[in-house]
């Protein structure tokens, strides 16, 4: 192994870890509560099982709002919240605050473009046959819609991971602070290439395994 | 079996269905035919309450269904079946799963489930494609797949949206035996809406012609295949045959 990464053995490996803990909050989110929000924003669209005007804009102002902001801005903009949450809006745990919030954005939009991709008449079929809007959410569109929705999680994974860069600002750590401080700051361009190495190998990583499944899922 | 009674629906300002009452006989295959747009698959739609009506009222055995519960409602449906031009499989479900579906959202036990999805599938004659996705077969027996589909909880009823409109003629007549067995065998009645007069004929008791959101005609078809009607409706039938449509 290369003499920098020796020395900074300890500082990586938690960095690594850091990194891992606010990109797999952001996945938990995005599973736990960006999928119910994209699925409740399709449905609650004109024409469809829960269509309500006043649902629908509101949840689409919402997640447009938070999706528009400059995410370090948005970081900034929410340490108030992670302070009265969590007591403290510094550290790797309150950096998954903000993280969390843009995952459940970020996600419920791809979420909603998956399910619209399913074709009408498989909901009305669905529903023709006695269908609860639960079962024709959880038998049908997720069912149609999986390999789509592997997708959208693996490209919204890959945005976890560039957000979690800059999460160094509010102490977060991880890879990305790591990179800059030790391998920018102190001027060890070795190290920060190094640090960029692992980030690069980590997406492909992701992207490889979420096309895969999203392969074998598909059977239309 | 199902009644329709003075029941519109309108689209966005613009009537389609126009204050129409029909009745479909237990028992019998009931023909609807039209121009396109003519409002044939609203009107269809309405019977299963897939479409709510703005006036009126639907009746399915008796019940007023615009008056039932949400969870009543589910279950009359399970009694009327339902298929399609395009088919609406679910396509990531294999050919099992898709007539499985059903069965399960009638909470039907799995013992019971394996032995009617098994039967389902010997009766439209796909037994041996129970493993396949519906993107591994034809579009005749994608058809089959969902004839099966909509018999698997036992309707009393089945609704057929131009279920032959994207099969060649050889195969569209294949699909026509299979109603025919649906409503001979099992006893099932059938409401066919279709815009092909050789459909209509090969297969129907009755047929109801629609025009603009009305119906200008229901009539007997004769076993004979020569429809006992005035001379109004013969020339409005001949133009649809030959593909034109009243207002072409
Ligand atoms: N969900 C809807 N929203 C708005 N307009 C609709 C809707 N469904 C049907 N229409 C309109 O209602 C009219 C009748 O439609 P319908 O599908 O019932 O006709 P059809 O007789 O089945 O025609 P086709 O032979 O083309 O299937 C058409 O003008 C159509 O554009
Ligand atoms: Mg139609």
């Amino acid at each position: 192994m290369p003499d920098v990464l020796l020395q900074y053995e300890e500082e990586i490996k938690l960095a690594i870890l850091q990194t891992f803990a606010m990109v797999g909050v952001s996945v938990l989110a995005a599973i736990l509560l960006g999928l119910p929000l994209g699925t409740l924003l399709f449905l609650s669209r004109k024409g469809q099982l829960l269509a309500n005007g006043f649902v629908f804009s509101s949840l689409n102002l919402l997640v447009n709002t938070i999706r528009s902001f400059p995410f370090l801005l948005l970081v900034v903009f929410l340490i108030p919240f992670t302070r009265l949450l969590l007591g403290t809006a510094i550290g790797t745990a309150a950096a998954t605050v903000p993280l969390a919030i843009i995952a459940i954005a970020h996600y419920s939009r791809l979420v909603e473009q998956s399910l619209l991709d399913v074709p009408r008449g498989v909901i009305e079929a669905a529903v023709s046959m006695g269908a609860s809007t639960r079962e024709v959410v959880l038998k049908f569109l997720f069912v149609e819609a999986r390999s789509g929705l592997v997708l959208g999680l693996t490209t919204s994974i890959v945005s976890f991971i560039s957000y979690s860069t800059i999460m160094g600002v509010v102490g977060g750590g991880g890879i990305g602070d790591f990179a800059i401080r030790y391998g920018y700051q102190q001027f060890q361009t070795e190290l920060m290439m190094y640090m960029i190495l692992i980030m690069v190998v980590l997406v492909q990583l992701i992207q490889f395994a979420g096309t895969t499944l999203a392969r074998v899922l598909d059977k239309r | 079996m199902i009644t329709l009674r003075t029941v519109s629906k309108t689209f966005s300002e613009q009537p389609v269905v126009k204050a129409v009452s029909l009745s479909i006989d237990p028992g019998e295959v009931h023909g609807i035919i039209g121009a396109s747009g003519a409002g044939k698959s609203t009107l269809l739609r309405l019977m299963n309450l897939l479409e709510r009506p703005d006036a009126g009222e639907v009746e399915f055995d008796g019940q007023p269904l615009m008056r039932l519960p949400e969870r009543r409602l589910r279950h009359v449906r399970q009694e009327i079946g339902m298929i399609f031009q395009h088919f609406h499989l679910v396509s990531n479900k294999t050919v099992e799963q898709n007539v499985d579906a059903p069965l399960r959202i009638a909470r039907v036990s799995k013992k019971e489930r394996s032995v009617r999805v098994n039967e389902c599938l010997r009766f439209v004659g796909l037994e041996s494609f129970a493993g396949k996705y519906p993107a591994e077969l034809s579009g005749g027996q994608k058809q089959r797949v969902a004839i099966a589909r909509a018999l698997a909880n036992g309707p009393r009823v089945l609704l057929c949206d131009e279920p032959t409109s994207s099969l060649d003629p050889g195969t569209t007549s294949e699909i026509l035996r299979v109603l025919q067995e649906v409503n001979r065998t099992l006893g099932v009645t059938v409401v066919l809406v279709s815009h092909e007069m050789d459909v209509i004929k090969s297969l129907c008791d009755r047929v109801t012609v629609m025009e603009d959101g009305e119906i200008r005609e229901t009539v007997r078809i004769e076993p004979a295949g020569i429809p006992s009607i005035d001379s109004d409706a013969i020339w409005f039938l001949t133009q649809l045959t030959e593909g034109g449509g009243p207002h072409a």
